[in-house]
């Protein structure tokens, strides 16, 4: 599937942010793929991840997702289409996501060929460690929301991205001492079609979410007594988000805290 | 031609007058003096040197001389007459070499007490005086580890587990006891696993970084202690803290009935937090801590635990300066050419990358499956090569079809319920130790083993928690198959020189 989206001011913001098309249409491609790893090696975590969206024969460069695909899984893919350079062997989409489904296919590793690839580089803002004090947040405080971000149908904390945001959270909480922790899981029930196949997550994924989000902020000091669990199976989707489109935005959980 | 090999060791031992001094202590180390009994009134000096295949190993204790007469640690206080130090020798880096343990055999006609039947023996119910029915422990140097089944949580309530585990081969014949074994009034899961080093604890309870990503959530807070575990605590992470490591051993090893006195607990844990282990002298490349070089304990005493390797900082740069071996005149050309074959490894470790696959904890959380890396990506905490962002790996050390062929040891079949999977072998899994499921009850830890340290490695061989690889040697021969490595012959040299000096 493939979608031009409207010139929304959330596309138009997320085209800046991207260094996608400066002055016209973004365009976003969504599809269910069989990954294919290139094996570049320029270091570490340096190798290539490409998909080809089945509709239009189009190979895409998905290697800047939060998370990486498996080979011999099909993945769905979401991602915007920019005019990077060709480092992989496909059009790179950015920003970028893959959710690994239950379905096999091919397993497909193949040689760098003429690609360098793309050397691996640290998120722009990583988990401190544990002998560097933290410092808590300053007053004046007021109501805050923090979103957290899922794969499609998982509720795993994704690395170097979840953690930093429950450790906020936390850091918030501590200092401000608000009366309610409201947290909210998101399940995008909805079925979408992508690439043939009707997509839609259960229901329970909304409570498994904000539970997980609840287990770990309780892990970081936060005292469950104070925390309001809540779900919705038919969210609405958000900007603002470091997702690629506005359906992929819903997969979340909301933690909104209450002075 | 680079390669270092052992046949090149005593010639160069010989050769060198430095050295000399080594090859007199290797020669002094009778076998009784090695071996600590429990109840002796040995005193545990500040430092301990012992000799073993590669050189000496050094123990370091911060405590101070410890009269070890009376001491918790050193006394027999269950039934079965064995105290700690009965499995965590001295001589072997706090823990105990298959040799040893021959030797033990030899020596009192099988009665130490490190064959008591509970878990010395490949089942209780054998005949405890016969060799072969101790052949788990004097083979492989393993010991019988029984957990319940179904897996009990922290507060001893049963865990619903994800999978069933039904028994294909038991050659020991523990897992179909009728007593002992899984379908027994209290039903067990028989598995064989190396004792691990009792040494350089504040490494192993660091906590790093406040985040298990292999779970995807902050490392849990043990009450008891009010601080977050560190998560590479024993094989299967059955424990959290070594308090709690202390107790269990206590009444399973030893045997001591009740709850241990803390005041016990409370001493030894007191005395393992001032012990650091470390390989100090090597027979061909010296003393560890020359030329540049920061090998041996000292090094593991003085610097801050926890602490993640980089690109800026790599692991085991400790040993780098030796790179620069050939400006010092004074080392035998044998000396030289292991030297730089060590600062080699080292650099192989952290720089060498080839590509992880289907290993649980790695490559099913984000990483992707493959990823390019090399041993320091999960081999990443500085001077211990431990992981910083702890918990358990399935490196496919125990789960069929990359595990050894191990005959000896039991194989179970695990049948995942609907909806459950190992990430990376199905719904169905064989095993020979399915790890931290047993801990967990859950299909995705099927096979994990935490990963553990790597300090003291020549004193205490054989290697992997199954013991599945009897040489250092062994140890790169199993990755370079595992990974598809393609490691050159110096290069699986140069890797088993840095591991014979850690």
């Amino acid at each position: 599937m493939k979608t031009r989206s409207l010139k929304n001011a959330w596309f138009a913001a997320l085209a800046v942010a991207s260094g996608a098309f400066a002055n016209g249409e973004t365009e976003f491609v969504t599809f269910v793929g069989c990954p294919i790893y290139r094996d570049t090696d320029l270091g570490r975590k340096s190798g290539c991840w490409l998909a080809e969206d089945p509709a239009t024969g189009i190979r895409y460069d998905v290697t800047d997702g939060p998370t990486k695909p498996q080979v011999g899984k099909m993945s769905l893919f979401e991602g915007v289409v920019t005019k990077d350079p060709n480092t992989c062997g496909g059009i790179v989409l950015r920003p970028v996501r893959q959710a690994v489904l239950d379905e096999p296919c091919p397993i497909a590793i193949i040689p760098p060929e003429e690609f360098p690839g793309r050397p691996f580089v640290l998120p722009p803002e990583v988990l401190k460690p544990t002998w560097e004090p933290r410092e808590l947040p300053q007053p004046p405080y007021r109501t805050q929301e923090f979103h957290i971000v899922f794969d499609f149908g998982n509720d795993f904390l994704i690395y170097q991205y979840a953690e930093l945001i429950t450790e906020k959270i936390s850091l918030y909480v501590k200092a401000s001492k608000p009366k309610t922790v409201r947290i909210t899981g998101y399940a995008a029930t909805q079925p979408i079609v992508v690439s043939g196949r009707t997509l839609a997550e259960p229901a329970s994924l909304a409570k498994a979410r904000a539970d997980m989000v609840a287990e770990a902020l309780s892990r970081l000091g936060v005292d469950r007594k104070i925390m309001r669990i809540e779900t919705n199976t038919k969210p609405q989707p958000i900007a603002g988000l470091p997702t690629p489109g506005l359906e992929s935005s819903k997969r979340r959980v909301t933690v909104r805290i209450e002075l | 031609m680079r390669i270092v090999s052992k046949s090149a060791a005593v010639g160069a031992i010989a050769a060198c007058t430095s050295l000399a001094w080594i090859a007199a202590s290797i020669g002094e180390s009778a076998p009784d003096d090695r071996w600590w009994s429990p109840n002796e009134s040995r005193t545990f000096f500040e430092r301990l040197d012992y000799a073993n295949s590669e050189g000496v190993s050094t123990t370091l204790n911060v405590n101070g001389p410890t009269p070890t007469g009376g001491h918790p640690f050193f006394s027999s206080l269950g039934p079965n007459g064995r105290a700690c130090v009965t499995c965590h020798q001295p001589a072997d880096g706090m823990s105990v070499s298959v040799e040893t343990v021959r030797e033990r055999w030899r020596v009192t006609n099988g009665r130490d007490p490190i064959f008591a039947a509970i878990d010395g023996s490949d089942c209780p119910s054998l005949p405890q005086d016969q060799e072969s029915s101790h052949s788990m422990l004097l083979n492989h140097g393993l010991f019988r580890i029984a957990r319940p089944w179904p897996p009990r949580d922290a507060d001893g309530k049963p865990i619903e587990p994800e999978f069933t585990i039904e028994v294909v081969r038991d050659p020991k014949g523990c897992n179909l006891d009728p007593q002992y074994g899984l379908k027994s009034p209290q039903p067990m899961v028989s598995v064989y696993r190396r004792p691990r080093p009792a040494t350089n604890i504040k490494y192993l309870t660091a906590v790093g970084f406040p985040f298990e990503p292999k779970q995807g959530l902050p490392l849990p807070t043990d009450p008891e202690i009010g601080q977050m575990i560190s998560g590479n605590l024993m094989a299967d992470g059955r424990m959290p803290t070594i308090r709690a490591q202390i107790r269990d051993a206590m009444r399973v090893h030893l045997q001591v009935p009740g709850t241990p006195s803390p005041a016990a607990v409370n001493t030894i844990e007191q005395f393992l937090s001032g012990l650091y282990s470390a390989q100090s002298v090597h027979r061909l490349g010296g003393l560890l801590n020359e030329d540049g070089a920061e090998g041996g304990p000292e090094t593991l005493r003085d610097a801050r635990e926890g602490d993640l390797q980089y690109g800026g900082s790599p692991i085991w740069k400790e040993f780098f300066a030796w790179k620069d071996a050939a400006k010092n005149a004074s080392l035998t050309p044998e000396q030289r050419a292991f030297r730089e074959s060590v600062a080699r490894g080292a650099e192989i470790f952290s720089k060498r990358t080839f590509l992880i696959d289907n290993s649980a904890g790695i490559t099913n959380m984000g990483f992707g499956n493959p990823v390019r890396n090399s041993c320091a990506f999960c081999h990443n905490m500085q001077r211990t090569g431990m992981d910083v962002a702890p918990g358990q790996v399935d490196l496919g050390t125990t789960n069929l079809p990359t595990a050894n062929s191990l005959p000896d040891f039991p194989l179970f079949k695990l049948t995942c319920r609907e909806g459950k999977q190992h990430p990376h072998l199905g719904r169905v899994v064989y095993t020979t130790d399915p790890g931290f499921a047993l801990t967990t009850g859950k299909c995705i830890d099927i096979g994990k083993i935490t990963i553990q340290q790597m300090r003291a490695l020549a004193a205490r061989p054989p290697y992997f928690a199954n013991g599945s690889a009897k040489t250092l040697r062994e140890i790169v021969d199993f990755y370079d198959r595992r990974y598809r490595i393609g490691l050159t012959e110096q290069e699986k040299q140069d890797l088993t020189n840095l591991m014979s000096v850690l």
